[in-house]
């Protein structure tokens, strides 16, 4: 039940932040204007393409596309919203008045993460609204698009641990910030060089956020890659409360 | 005028017959050295404890341990008789904190603050605007209810910070320096509201370097200097002497 009081405060405390909103508002306004973009040029080429009788509409050309750079904004977004969850406590001198009102780690660190959680997902029911008008006027492949939707939902899930898990590590927000990009680039980047060789099967490909992320970007949607993302995230929180609890032993 | 404060929650379960606070042996280690030795000590239901200490002396160490904020390096911390340390979720019901500069979330409003420190501490419905209700009356803050947090002055913010600590009508209340940016008056409605406190079952520790709050407030003074316990008994008359001799006579002697 504590739990549940730290999550509204924040849900409390993200409402009224305008950093958070204007977040928001970028991404949303930004996503809805590369909509209109990629639109345009599949109107255009519509006849065309039922000419050829391609089996090809416009979730493969225009909704996949424009979710896939949402993961961009979703790994530049995340590391905003959470780099003050824990360090900006700590920096602020309100965390041991958490643990004085109860809360053991755990608690302080998931009613945090679900706040944040929450936010992102806020902004994601916001591009789900823009993809449920498109479908009044057409038909898309809604199992391409559920599948995508999960990937982006444990995307959002697993970065906002990561981000959680910095935010107990570092001393200032900006750290935190900064290291949770990091940490979430050298997953996007981490079998890299193996690919390049033309290694596609050894450890590192299987440690990449993209092996696990992109089948579901292509509908494709496997328990090995959702347990993938359970794993990162479980280990991130499990790194953030063992760090918060290390808190009352601090000078 | 203030009793509805501290009136006990039903569903409290605070026994009657075991001391509401014990420290046994209890030490913590700061930057590689002892800030705590070896505390050992008593507060019963009615008593006011003013804890005094030169700058450096593991005054709000202790407090910090004693609000579950901090973990002891050794010993045990009884609340209630039963272990602190094992049971750190007591701190919800039974202890309420007033730490150092009263540190409070900046992009909340007063009452929005309030409203989050009535529900961590388990307060809903009715009994939680109730609660919010009457201690910003209580701590004059009605007028600034609406206010946020980061426009208040130092005094106001006190006042927050103790309607926080207030708010769920705990049995042990711990105070680090409650006097801070409090006008004369202010402080004079503070005082009455530790007596009250303690008159209707609770309990105060309170820390602050002012020896006038103490003699005006405490029933017993304990003194720590460089993290030991040097003094405790009931409230002196020459408690300034008292604390002179035991800063100077220890400090001269590490010398």
């Amino acid at each position: 039940m504590n739990m549940l009081a730290l999550l509204r405060c924040e849900w409390r405390r993200l409402w009224v932040r305008p950093f958070a909103w204007w977040l928001a508002a970028v991404v949303i306004a930004g996503m809805a204007w590369e909509l209109v973009l990629m639109l345009g040029p599949f109107l255009a080429q519509q006849s065309t393409l039922l000419a050829s009788g391609a089996n090809i509409g416009y979730t493969d050309l225009v909704l996949l596309p424009w979710l896939a750079l949402f993961v961009i904004a979703v790994v530049l977004m995340t590391p905003l919203v959470t780099m003050s969850t824990l360090a900006g406590e700590r920096r602020g001198g309100t965390l041991p008045l958490l643990f004085a009102s109860g809360l053991s780690p755990a608690g302080i660190v998931l009613g945090k993460y679900l706040a944040a959680l929450g936010w992102l997902l806020l902004v994601l029911l916001a591009l789900v609204a823009m993809v449920l008008v498109l479908s009044l006027s057409g038909s898309p492949d809604w199992g391409k698009l559920g599948a995508t939707l999960l990937g982006l939902v444990l995307l959002m899930a697993m970065l906002a641990a990561i981000g959680v898990a910095c935010s107990a590590w570092a001393a200032h927000p900006a750290l935190a910030a900064a290291s949770a990009l990091v940490v979430t680039l050298a997953l996007m980047l981490v079998d890299r060089s193996s690919l390049q060789q033309g290694v596609i099967q050894d450890a590192a490909h299987w440690l990449a956020l993209p092996t696990h992320l992109q089948p579901m970007g292509r509908g494709l949607v496997s328990s090995a890659d959702i347990a993938w993302f359970v794993i990162v995230t479980a280990l991130a929180l499990a790194l953030a409360i063992h760090r918060v609890g290390q808190e009352k032993d601090r000078d | 005028m203030l009793s509805w404060i501290w009136g006990r929650r039903q569903n409290r379960q605070v026994t009657e017959n075991v001391p509401l606070l014990q420290l046994q042996h209890v030490g913590r280690l700061r930057a590689g050295r002892q800030a705590v030795h070896g505390l050992d000590l008593t507060l019963d239901r009615g008593q006011v404890l003013g804890l005094l200490g030169v700058n450096g002396a593991g005054k709000s160490t202790t407090l910090g341990m004693l609000a579950g904020a901090l973990r002891p390096s050794s010993g045990r911390i009884l609340l209630d008789g039963r272990d602190f340390v094992e049971q750190p979720e007591l701190a919800r019901d039974l202890v309420g904190w007033l730490p150092e500069r009263a540190p409070l979330w900046p992009e909340l409003t007063v009452a929005e603050h309030l409203t989050a420190h009535a529900r961590l501490h388990g307060l809903r419905g009715q009994a939680l605007r109730t609660a919010c209700t009457s201690m910003l009356e209580c701590l004059q803050l009605g007028d600034l209810r609406r206010r946020l947090v980061h426009a208040l002055s130092q005094g106001q913010r006190q006042r927050v910070g103790l309607a926080c600590a207030l708010l769920h009508k705990p049995p042990l209340l711990i105070l680090d320096e409650p006097g801070n940016g409090l006008d004369p008056v202010q402080a004079a409605d503070l005082r009455t509201l530790i007596r009250d406190h303690a008159a209707d079952g609770g309990a105060v520790v309170l820390s602050t370097h002012l020896l006038p709050e103490v003699t005006a407030v405490c029933d017993r003074v304990a003194i720590l200097h460089e993290g030991r316990l040097r003094h405790d008994a009931p409230l002196d008359d020459d408690l300034s002497k008292v604390f002179m001799s035991i800063a100077t006579t220890h400090t001269v002697e590490a010398a």
